[in-house]
């Protein structure tokens, strides 16, 4: 982190107004903290579980990549690290330890497993890695802090250098602290991994993923800064004109690449279907499909001789008006246009359903999962093409 | 983002979108140009014959993406 | 003759309003002929009936079903009110205008059976204000003085012509009562002046000249044929032009009627404007503001995008622009093409955006445009976060009758989408959503 960024960031006010008062709990997914909270500073230490790999445990490399779970008591390697960072607050009281092969050939198995192991020693928080780079080792740390704070409702922490496959998969879950891509400095990356640990299970409030180095896990949440937004934004494109360095507040969206399905050799034999995300629905919306934040589609028939008749349907979308698809709904799903197309031999076969959802205040995996849902439907139907129209 | 789902599982999709800035930046493959965010493939301005033969239009060049290998 | 247009804002401080026998302000304390208000705003056929309400810091009072805001203002010298809107067309920005400040007339909407409302999944309250608790800690009109102003639709009226009358109202409203104060002595003066481009920069050549693209309105909501919205008339389908900035705070413009988070009293005090004329000759040099407006055709899109840049760099010889956008995820398509042409043209360029595109647990998709240069970005809050109302002992306007809900004088569970005065599209809010 930079100078510049650490002072923008000082600048903020760190009391909770009281929009945020439900925030912390919601943010760890609903889970409820069992806290004890006499555990909390004096008293009781917390037990304390730590998950680590076939290399880290010391039972071998390469070559004892599929070795079973197995559970040693006490902290193992890194893990009296880990309990060095607990001091008298924590008791590392046992090492999971799993081969990365077995675990990344059977996840949810071997999550269960080593779920089942944990389970037996009560814990009240658990650690697993830091993975540094190595992916399978990651994607086993994150999946088995998830379960943990799912299953066994208590914090799980790991961590994990940028290009893991892991952060991706779960960082919206899991708190994971940026690790470089060797296990350098294993005892300062524990050491946060330890501190967030202990006030996750005091319930405190944590910080902004730069301050306390952790991957951002995909939340956005209003903070009264002190200056409003005309005097940031200025002062923003002044410091860009200097040349000087500034940090934007809103960072590039990130979306994957998919490599597109070979295109339809003979059309005349292909069958196509319509879907849309301009929200058109029958009257009466009886899937009830959200006008935002849409988890649900629906899949409408229409006769082959009439197309869509205006009376028949409603549009149920936030994000555009719908006038004049009210008045005509062919001006967002097409079907007289292809319906003649089917007539005439151009198409082999138009679908005799269109698929219809909102697209407005899209929740990247609604969209995902309701996509997947679509297209195993449209194949399992014999649907070889799609034309998608959106507003 | 539909539509990557749609390719990811084999369907070949064409997106008839008003807004292809957020088609190409989301991912979708084969992306053609709408009418309007208001009718993505009509035209309230045209009499209804010609409406409709604006909207083939539209279609048609979705056809053909279908066809195609990929879209750049 | 003048040479150059300077804005003089008489402002008197209310410090509290009340229902009185004349309207006039005696000692800082306006008081209201609430008969002669009412009759004046029914005079519209398009109105059946007006109730005028008063709702005070601290009450507990939400004023529910908030379609609009103005800050009472009225031309002493040297223009007409809202011009166009209120039938006298004439030119605005230069003279003197009467304010009120510390007042706030609020416009609360009534929705008939059947009426259609503003949008889909409009909530029973639609938007509130409320005068103590969270919302008015937050919300700037939690802490001024409001006159709210009901005014019901005339049966045999379309919802549209309704809609047009609101307005209407509640711009009538705020002229008179600024009348009220337009012989008295000024608390406080400002004065906003600001030459031709041409003549400006005497002695500011080191400055850096900073212009601001305003879009206002957002072009993915219906017109309503016959609203006033620039100059008395539609603007949905202008290029972008320049107006000076005193145009814009001295009411030539007014918002359409379906907004998020801009009202009426937002471009009177425009917040990017005010910035920008503070800075004037001391870290920038203000080259001028050019209004856009999104549109839902991407060729429109991408002419809009040219000619604004072409404004800013060829005509305004800015060397940085500010941007921002009204209404949600769909506008950010034509402010980010705008942005990409002037940085295409050299001109550096920085951003203010509220987060309507993606919910509150999917930060990775809350803004829907990807380019590298345009990489300065502030962040005006998400309005999907939650806010918890407490319940109030009071209640101004009424709840329509779909959908189903709570009483909204219980408490109420809701985000800030719903709220009015907390969030604003043009910067002024402190509110920023940080990425967890």
């Amino acid at each position: 982190m930079d100078e510049r960024n650490l002072q923008s960031n000082r600048e903020f006010k760190t009391h909770r107004s009281p929009v945020l008062s439900d925030s912390d709990n919601s943010m760890l997914n609903g889970v409820r903290i069992h806290g004890k909270e006499e555990d909390k500073m004096v008293g009781k230490p917390l037990r304390v579980v730590h998950y680590l790999n076939q290399f880290f445990g010391g039972i071998g490399g390469e070559d004892k990549a599929h070795a079973e779970p197995q559970m040693k008591m006490g902290p193992i390697g890194p893990g009296k690290a880990v309990q060095g960072a607990f001091g008298d607050q924590g008791k590392v009281v046992a090492t999971i330890i799993c081969g990365d092969n077995y675990f990344a050939e059977r996840i949810e198995d071997a999550t269960t497993e080593v779920m089942n192991l944990i389970k037996s020693q009560q814990p009240d928080v658990v650690i697993a890695g830091p993975a540094f780079d190595a992916g399978r080792y990651g994607i086993a740390c994150g999946a088995v802090c998830k379960r943990a704070q799912s299953q066994l409702g208590i914090p799980a922490v790991t961590g994990m250098f940028v290009e893991n496959p892991g952060v991706d998969l779960f960082r919206k879950d899991v708190y994971i602290i940026e690790t470089e891509n060797s296990a350098r400095r294993m005892s300062d990356v524990i050491s946060k991994m330890v501190n967030i640990a202990c006030r996750l299970v005091a319930k405190e409030k944590i910080g902004k993923p730069s301050l306390e180095g952790y991957f951002a896990r995909g939340y956005l949440r209003n903070e009264v800064s002190d200056r409003i937004g005309a005097e940031r934004v200025v002062s923003m494109l002044l410091a860009k004109l200097r040349g000087e360095p500034f940090q934007s507040e809103v960072p590039p969206p990130k979306y994957d690449r998919v490599k597109p399905a070979s295109g339809l050799k003979d059309l005349h034999a292909a069958t196509i279907a319509l879907v849309t995300d301009g929200g058109l629905v029958p009257k009466g919306n009886p899937d009830r499909i959200q006008a935002r934040e849409a988890t649900r589609f629906g899949s409408y028939s229409f006769k082959d001789t009439d197309g869509l008749n205006p009376d028949d349907y409603e549009v149920n979308h936030v994000g555009y008006s719908p006038v004049f698809v009210l008045q005509d709904p062919h001006r967002l799903v097409p079907v007289d246009v292809m319906l003649d197309l089917e007539k005439e031999g151009i198409i082999g076969k138009l679908h005799k359903k269109f698929y219809s959802t909102a697209g407005a205040v899209c929740v990247v995996e609604n969209i995902r999962k309701m996509g997947q849902a679509i297209a195993k439907e449209l194949k399992e139907e014999g649907v070889s093409g799609v034309i998608l129209t959106s507003t | 983002m539909l539509t990557k789902e749609l390719e990811r599982a084999g369907l070949p999709t064409s997106h008839i979108c008003a807004l292809t800035p957020v088609a190409q930046m989301v991912g979708s493959n084969r992306i053609i140009p709408a009418s309007s965010v208001l009718h993505p493939v009509g035209d309230p301005n045209r009499d209804p014959a010609a409406e409709k033969a604006f909207r083939r239009g539209i279609v048609e060049e979705a056809i053909r993406h279908l066809q195609d290998q990929s879209n750049g | 003759m003048e040479i150059q247009m300077r804005l003089q804002l008489d402002i008197l401080n209310i410090k509290d309003v009340q229902f009185g026998d004349r309207t006039r302000i005696t000692e800082g304390v306006l008081y209201i002929n609430r008969q002669e208000l009412q009759e004046f705003l029914k005079e519209d056929k398009r109105l059946s009936g007006v109730d005028v309400e008063l709702a005070h810091p601290g009450e507990k009072c939400r004023i529910i079903q908030a379609s609009d805001v103005a800050e009472p203002r009225a031309k002493t010298k040297g223009g007409v009110d809202f011009p166009g809107a209120l039938g006298k067309q004439g030119t605005v920005g230069q003279g003197n205008t009467c304010v009120l400040r510390g007042t706030a007339v609020v416009v609360s909407e009534c929705r008939r059976e059947g009426d259609p409302p503003m949008q889909p999944g409009f909530p029973r309250h639609g938007r509130i204000i409320d005068m103590s608790g969270p919302g008015a800690e937050l919300s700037i009109y939690g802490k001024t003085h409001n006159i709210v102003v009901v005014p019901r639709p005339a049966n045999e009226i379309s919802v549209q012509e309704y809609r047009i009358a609101l307005k209407i109202a509640e711009l009538k409203a705020a002229v008179y009562l600024a009348k009220a104060g337009k012989d008295l002595e000024p608390d406080e003066i400002e004065v906003y002046e600001l030459p031709a481009p041409s003549k400006i920069g005497k002695g500011l050549e080191h400055l850096p000249k900073v212009a601001y693209i305003f879009q206002f309105i957002p072009g993915q909501f219906e017109t309503i044929p016959g609203y006033p919205v620039l100059y008395g008339s539609n603007a949905s389908s202008i290029v972008p032009t320049l107006l000076h900035p005193n145009e814009i705070l001295d009411g030539a413009m007014v918002t359409p009627y379906r907004t998020m988070a801009i009202d009426v009293f937002g471009l009177q005090n425009h917040s990017m404007i005010k910035e920008l004329y503070q800075r004037h000759g001391k870290d920038l040099c203000f080259a001028g503001v050019i209004i856009t407006v999104g549109q839902g055709d991407e060729r429109e899109n991408e002419r809009a995008a040219i000619m604004s840049a072409n404004l800013a760099k060829w005509v305004l010889g800015a060397d940085g622009v500010v941007l921002t956008k009204s209404g949600g995820g769909i506008p950010e398509v034509p402010l980010a093409l705008t942005a990409q042409r002037c940085e295409e043209l050299g001109v550096k360029t920085s951003l203010a955006i509220t987060h309507y595109p993606a919910d509150v647990g999917d930060a990775d998709g809350s803004i829907l445009f990807n380019a590298p240069e345009v990489d300065a970005i502030v962040s005006l809050g998400t309005p999907w976060n939650p806010i918890t109302l407490p319940p109030v002992e009071r209640i101004i306007g009424e709840p329509a009758a779909f959908p189903e809900g709570p009483p909204v004088d219980g408490p109420i569970e809701t985000t800030f989408r719903w709220m009015k005065g907390i969030f604003s599209q043009i910067g002024n809010s402190r509110l920023i959503a940080v990425r967890y």
